[in-house]
């Protein structure tokens, strides 16, 4: 199915008036006292890239059975010294998908920060949300909205959602670049359905669908193609689409345990499958640990290639991005989380936080792995 | 269409006519265990974000947590 742009701004402009439009009737939100919470998360990896994120979510119910909520990100990425010629891929991935472009001297640390933020206003089933996140050479915003609905006497739920994006690329000066300023969007729609199926579990299902145009490879890298080096170059247009089911299933002793599966396809060859599974148990009241492991594999995109013998690629495109190639990998994690209402009942500040820390390793078949390391604090207010 | 597409989108299908079928609902004092923090989808929702976002970064999919519904069935 293709989709053009104008479709997908009167289909956009269609959902977001839906859910605006429509009136609170059909549950009665805003019955969750008003939360603060912070988080700090050290990402390190194999390439020795360091990010440093710090985090803040405010939540906060209002009038009319509505709720606002507003999330902040501040993340400092950094990129070791390295001896790589322009272009090359250890010159420019890290995590979050940052980019180092080289100019002149690549043996100096390269610090890259990116800010983010986003403001949720939610009114009885429909929601509003807006998204802007801003680094160097990279502008995203986003506008969305979301409906929902209960239905069966609220044991099954349905969720519609859309957004819009707009990117704004200005790539930096680099000794190679020859990609000037460029544009990507992005046209999202989900539907998701939530099912109380037992009195210890629920059911997620969902489909999402994206339809992305504009600028989609790195404007740093290069491809080593029929004997020389040329920039990379990915098609315009990329349809992705997903599906998934999640489980809870609640156990005895105090303990759950959660499934969940998703397929996904696009139309430049990729398809891939994702199993995660998380095992939740209460160690003593108000203290529970975590257990995850998550399979992921991918199949290669169309024109993805290990060598080019030609310049002009497979039908005109060249990647040199790993992520289009086949590709698995496996996330092995533990969680703590602490919530102090069970530890201080005495001390009214203390009884509103909740400690969490949560400890990542995540490898793939490129010889690449990565920790994670999370902790936080979430507090309700009075 | 692919042959992986049909299978997952007969999966899908076969799970929401099964879920159709369930005859008594679950009564809201039934429901205690399932907004427990280590139960809930709700208690997850940032967490599970955040980690998508760092998925994208490194492998070549998106998607998974679709937008997180309100009402009684998910929080």
């Amino acid at each position: 199915m293709q989709v053009s742009p104008r479709w997908a701004r009167t289909l956009l402009a269609a959902g977001i008036a839906a859910a605006s439009a429509t009136p609170c009737a059909a549950q009665a939100p805003g019955d969750d006292p008003p939360v603060a919470g912070t988080l700090l998360r050290w990402f390190t990896d194999s390439d020795h890239v360091s990010v440093r994120s710090l985090s803040g979510d405010w939540s906060w119910p209002m009038a009319h059975a509505s709720d606002l909520t507003f999330h902040y990100n501040n993340e400092r990425v950094q990129i070791p010294g390295i001896s790589a010629p322009p272009g090359s891929q250890q010159a420019i991935d890290a995590i979050t998908t940052a980019s180092r472009p080289i100019s002149g001297n690549a043996f100096q640390d390269f610090e890259k920060v990116r800010n983010e933020a986003q403001t949720e206003y939610e009114r009885g089933p429909a929601a509003l949300t807006y998204y802007v996140s801003s680094e160097s050479d990279y502008l995203a915003q986003q506008l969305g909205g979301r409906w929902n609905r209960d239905f069966r006497e609220q044991t099954l739920n349905l969720s519609l959602g859309t957004s819009w994006s707009w990117d704004d690329i200005q790539p930096v000066a680099d000794d190679d670049t020859r990609t000037g300023p460029a544009r990507k969007t992005t046209l999202h729609w989900n539907a998701v359905m939530t099912e109380v199926a037992s009195p210890t579990l629920i059911v997620r299902y969902g489909a999402e669908y994206n339809l992305v145009n504009g600028l989609q490879h790195n404007p740093y890298r290069n491809v080593y193609a029929g004997g020389t080096n040329v920039p990379e170059r990915h098609p315009e247009s990329r349809q992705r689409r997903d599906a998934f089911v999640r489980m809870n299933q609640a156990l005895p002793n105090r303990s759950s345990v959660k499934l969940a599966y998703r397929f996904y396809n696009d139309d430049w060859g990729v398809n891939s499958h994702e199993l995660d599974s998380r095992l939740s148990q209460y160690v003593t009241r108000g203290l529970s640990a975590r257990w995850e492991y998550r399979y992921y594999t991918q199949t290669a995109a169309d024109f993805f290639r290990d060598d080019y013998a030609s310049v002009n690629g497979i039908g005109g495109f060249l990647t040199g991005d790993y992520r289009l190639g086949p590709l698995s990998s496996h996330l092995f994690g533990g969680s703590l989380r602490m919530d102090l209402e069970a530890f201080a009942s005495t001390r009214e500040f203390l009884r509103r936080m909740t400690l969490w820390l949560d400890v990542e390793r995540y490898f793939n078949s490129n010889n690449y792995s990565a920790n994670v390391v999370e902790t936080g604090v979430d507090f309700r207010l009075p | 269409m692919r042959s992986p597409t049909r299978l997952v989108l007969a999966t899908l299908l076969l799970s929401l006519a099964a879920c159709g079928c369930a005859t008594v609902p679950v009564r809201p004092w039934q429901r205690e265990r399932l907004v427990d923090p280590i139960v809930a989808f709700r208690a997850e929702a940032r967490e599970d974000a955040r980690k998508m976002k760092t998925f994208e970064a490194r492998e070549g999919s998106t998607g998974g947590i679709g937008g997180a519904g309100g009402g009684c069935a998910c929080k």
